[in-house]
């Protein structure tokens, strides 16, 4: 059989299983929330698990048998490719109800199984290929090399095509490797004719994309396109998010609009990223009430005080701080926005008159960066309140990493503030409070790392019905500012929880169950200890978080879990902390699943005589599926800071770490069996290195253009990733010599790992944060190493 | 023998005469037993304002829901009524209108009719209900309900963000369709000494539930009762 032809159909059907994958991520981020991108990462591990399991129970290996698996395999792929997302969009399942509602379990699972299809049948390909090769690394870097092939197109795909018409483009590479894998083994016309077919198919679906998204009806572009004469007017898609225009009189959006606003809302044009609310845009271009409207918004307070000189939004999404900066006469502002098509959204005629008049300068690109390398400095800079109430009330967000509401992020703000410059934060107040504490415990931490002596002076923390709005200002504020403030706040029934020289609660307008932003502020301005001791008492996670653990977001401690189901307030839990709940529930469901196709195996292996060295294999190759998956998890997290957007991190960790896992792979034929151990042992230093250093680095790159950053975080990663790509193929010639079952055996147990490791990972980083993930994978590795010791093919000659 | 025959012929034609009756009896029986119990789990879920429930024990829900969902009217659920809403979840319902402290006679104003169930619990008590509806069909199909079923409610299909000026003031303002502001308008048509409750947040997922009390100088005050869950009930989610 013609080795190249082999090669190229294994780098086919993987770049169309790790396309399909990214897809995946996209389109759950777009039809229901962020965090069942971990459940398309261990659907397609469980896929591999499948695979290593199936031929480990199947004993019938002969060289025939084996190439006609390879050939039917990879067919398949292709027919599972076009068929999977029809049967998917077939099963009806509310993930939200998942507590609640038993019969939710079997309708989810149903959808992880058909899902895992295609990654099963790809992985049977590589797996059969593997058996036949007599370089099994060269055959493994096929199926790394084809990967980082797959993140490449997919990504720059995403920026042409909407993510369910790219949806096709998965299976015409799985029929373009069906179609190398029969050249592999025949070269009689008759035979080219089912890839052919697919082929055909799949270029069709392609061009004619049959499939829609279906947005969850708890997003809000649904809610808001029921509403009557709703009309959508632009829709764009790129790698950073589906952008959707929709008009419609019923809509209105005023975050913490004042009761005592006397005007109208002007009519307005709602804008959504992934389904989710995003912002408005004035409908009219000329609507003079709209300066009076943006006046009677939390977010105006800062400007109380007095007309700043210089002011930077960040994340302007549909442009209302922005545009509530120029209502305000402000002479200078920048605008930072990572989303292009937003920008191009909010453009409206005052903001491109604002643009030629030299007032208004936009940045595109990551807020984080820009800070680093900009020598200016303003005199405000907002973050303006993201989205709408509902989704921050429900917690979705909870797993997504925001590092622009991490201490560090914060500290950074008020490094580029003038001498009187103010750092202005809003925030929706969901409850039980939490956000809002959290962002005043962060500002409080910023503050005092930054200009420890301003603490006492330096906070002020307003709050309308819905909202809260915190001022930080290292130079403090004066007597007059805070009467400016008080008076403003006051006219507008907003009350100020916190100021310098408050002693007591001051609620007059807004009433909680307990003044907590008063107790908080007072808590973080008295200290350290004090603010920390009452981060601790709090029910929820509240205490500031920073770059090594970005999720902001993220409220519910995982041990405190039962107490709080058990007190009065526990029936909030399931919408306090949805996130981390599905998050859990895809970990059983990861744990149950591939548990059960690891344990069948083992009983079938143990029977049939296979089970004297399956305890070492399965520590080996469990303990490496585990570190690469955290490894390359750690390294997304770490470099979304770098990049700017996960999107970015996670193409390039992937394309990077797979490309490079490939030359590994590679390279593995040349590395003699004995050294084994110690590549294994390498592997651990260059982790833990990586988990000590990498954070480092990547705070000290940022200032550079996004094409370096890219660069160097290739770089950063590439010699682990090279070394990533040995211990599988060194472990197979080492440890699972003992005929096929051994090689299968190998995939099951990395399979399962890997499974697993996806949801756990994520939970790990939520709860210890990413450096953490890293020492994981070294401790991984250096379990590998262990594994090896003893084992008379890896002892030296 | 001509008697028992006539009492053979007789016998049955009652009986076929008098099962569609005792069938709707039954059905009778059975949701008065249902809402009986609806009613009692929403007192065991801590509403205690006696108006309230007994108006929630007399207003048959099964009548404001589809006719493929009255098995399910009495659970403690929202359920669906088309064009992408539901009827709140009957706790929901007896929350809220407790929150209004209603009183025979008070002018009360609605945002979101939907089915009509929340303004004909109202008009139970002998409020004077105002009611707005933004779905044409919904209005109407509430109208004719209310109608039909004998409630004194008025009501009109616009958009509730204006609130009702022509018959402002209002001593209470109950919305029950979920917004993402408090709209001024309906702050400003509630008399001093009103109410007005309100859902803040999404349509479905969570809400803040909010209390607004314009004192009798005329001064706002908010209050933040509770997060609520509204969830869809609609086919086909993914």
């Amino acid at each position: 059989m013609p080795q190249p032809a082999r090669s190229l159909a294994i780098t086919f059907i993987s770049a169309a299983t790790l396309s399909f994958e990214i897809l995946l991520v996209r389109i759950f981020a777009i039809e229901h929330f962020y965090h069942f991108a971990y459940m398309s990462v261990g659907v397609a591990m469980l896929g591999f698990g499948v695979a290593g399991t199936g031929l480990a129970v199947w004993s019938r290996f002969n060289p025939t048998s084996t190439q006609r698996l390879f050939v039917w395999s990879s067919g398949l792929t292709a027919v599972a490719l076009i068929l999977t997302p029809a049967f998917v969009h077939e099963i009806s399942v509310d993930p939200t109800q998942l507590l609640w509602d038993p019969g939710q379990w079997p309708a989810l699972g149903l959808m992880y199984l058909l899902l895992a299809l295609p990654f099963c049948l790809g992985a049977l390909t590589v797996l059969s290929a593997l058996t036949m090769a007599e370089r099994p690394g060269y055959t493994y870097g096929a199926a790394f090399l084809g990967p980082g092939l797959g993140a490449t197109v997919c990504i720059a795909s995403l920026w042409l095509i909407t993510p369910e018409s790219a949806l096709a483009l998965p299976a015409v590479l799985a029929a373009l490797g069906f179609m190398m894998a029969v050249m592999a083994g025949t070269t009689t016309r008759s035979a080219m004719a089912p890839p052919g077919i697919t082929i055909a198919v799949s270029v069709l679906i392609l061009l004619t994309a049959p499939w829609q998204l279906t947005v969850s009806p708890y997003k809000a572009l649904p809610q808001v396109e029921a509403y009557p004469a709703a009309q959508r007017m632009m829709e764009r898609s790129s790698p950073l998010g589906w952008t959707v225009a929709v008009e419609t009189p019923a809509f209105r959006f005023a975050p913490g609009l004042s009761l005592a606003f006397g005007g109208t809302v002007p009519s307005q044009t709602a804008v959504f990223v992934d389904g989710a609310l995003a912002g408005a845009v004035p409908s009219s271009p000329h609507n003079p009430a709209e300066s009076e409207f943006l006046n009677w918004l939390p977010t105006s307070l800062p400007y109380a005080m007095g007309l700043p000189q210089h002011v930077l939004v960040v994340g302007s999404a549909a442009g209302t701080e922005t545009r509530n900066a120029l209502a305000h006469a402000v002479p200078r502002i920048t605008a930072i926005e990572l989303n292009p098509d937003l920008v191009a959204l909010s453009r409206t005629d005052a903001l491109v008159r604002a643009e030629r008049e030299g007032r208004l300068d936009w940045v595109i690109g990551d807020a984080r960066s820009y800070l680093s390398r900009t020598r200016r400095t303003f005199d405000l800079i907002v973050l303006p309140p993201a989205g709408s109430f509902g989704t921050s009330a429900a917690g979705v967000h909870g797993l997504a990493e925001d590092f622009l509401h991490t201490s560090d992020a914060y500290s950074q703000y008020l490094r580029r503030l003038s001498s009187t410059g103010t750092l202005a934060i809003t925030r929706w107040t969901s409850l039980p409070l939490r956000q809002t504490i959290r962002v005043i415990l962060t500002a409080v931490e910023a503050l005092r790392r930054v200009e420890p002596q301003a603490v006492e002076n330096g906070l002020v923390v307003a709050r309308s019905w819905g909202t809260a709005t915190v001022l930080v200002k290292p130079a403090g504020f004066t007597v007059g500012e805070i009467e400016r403030l008080r008076d403003w706040a006051g006219e507008r029934l907003f009350d100020l929880d916190w100021h310098p020289g408050l002693n007591d609660p001051a609620t007059k307008y807004n009433y909680l169950e307990e003044p907590t932003p008063y107790l908080a502020a007072a808590a973080a301005v008295r200290g350290k200890a004090t603010s920390e001791l009452f981060a601790a008492s709090y029910s929820f996670d509240v205490a500031p978080v920073g770059d090594a653990q970005p999720y902001p977001h993220h409220f519910l401690r995982l041990g405190s879990l039962a107490s709080l189901l058990g007190s009065d307030r526990g029936s909030w839990l399931p919408f306090a902390e949805w996130g981390q709940i599905a998050l859990v529930a895809t970990l059983a469901q990861s744990v149950l699943l591939a548990a059960l196709l690891m344990l069948l195996p083992a009983a079938f292996t143990f029977r049939s005589g296979h089970g004297g060295g399956w305890i070492r294999l399965s520590l080996y190759f469990g303990a490496i599926g585990l570190a690469y998956l955290s490894a390359e998890i750690a390294a997304i997290q770490q470099l979304s800071l770098l990049l700017g957007h996960p999107v970015y991190a996670v193409s390039l960790v992937l394309t990077a770490v797979l490309v490079c896992s490939g030359f590994g792979s590679i390279y593995s034929d040349r590395v003699a069996v004995p050294n084994t151990g110690k590549t294994n042992l390498a592997l651990m230093v260059l982790l833990a290195a990586l988990g000590l250093g990498l954070l480092n680095v990547v705070h000290l790159l940022q200032p550079f253009p996004l094409a370096v950053r890219m660069v160097a975080a290739g770089v950063a990663i590439a010699p682990a990733a090279f070394l990533m790509g040995l211990p599988f193929p060194l472990g197979l010639r080492s440890l699972a010599d003992d005929g096929r079952s051994g090689i299968a055996w190998a995939w099951a147990a990395n399979g399962f790992a890997a499974a697993v490791a996806a949801p756990l990972a994520a939970l790990i980083a939520l709860e210890l944060g990413s450096p953490m993930l890293f020492f994981i994978a070294a401790a991984g590795y250096g379990t590998a190493a262990l594994a090896t010791r003893g084992n008379p093919a890896t002892r030296e000659a | 023998m001509s008697l028992s025959l006539r009492h053979l012929l007789i016998g049955p034609t009652i009986l076929i005469w008098a099962m569609p009756l005792q069938g709707q009896d039954r059905a009778t029986a059975l949701n008065q037993e249902r809402r009986q119990s609806m009613v009692d789990l929403i007192e065991r879920r801590g509403v205690t304002d006696s108006v309230t429930l007994a108006a929630m024990r007399v207003v048959p829900r099964h009548d404001f829901v589809p006719a493929n969902q009255a098995d399910r009217a009495y659970g403690d659920h929202p359920l669906p009524i088309g064009h992408g809403q539901t009827i709140s979840q009957p706790y929901i319902v007896a929350y809220m209108t407790e929150i209004l402290e209603p009183q025979p006679g008070m002018k009360v104003l609605e945002i979101g009719t939907g089915s009509g169930y929340q303004a004909a619990v109202l008009a139970e008590i002998g409020c004077d209900v105002h009611t707005i509806e933004i779905f044409e069909v919904l209005a109407t199909s509430a109208r004719r309900r209310l109608d039909r079923l004998g409630f004194p409610v008025t009501s009109r299909h616009a958009d509730g963000h204006f609130g009702w000026p022509e018959v402002a003031p209002f001593d209470a303002v109950i919305v029950t369709a979920a917004a993402g502001f408090i709209p001024p308008a309906l702050v400003q048509q509630l008399k001093p000494g009103g109410r007005m409750v309100i859902p803040v947040g999404s349509v479905y997922g969570v809400q803040n539930l909010i209390l607004i009390e314009k004192d009798a100088e005329g001064t706002i005050k908010t209050r933040n009762l509770l997060p609520v869950r509204f969830v869809p009930m609609l086919s086909g989610i993914r």
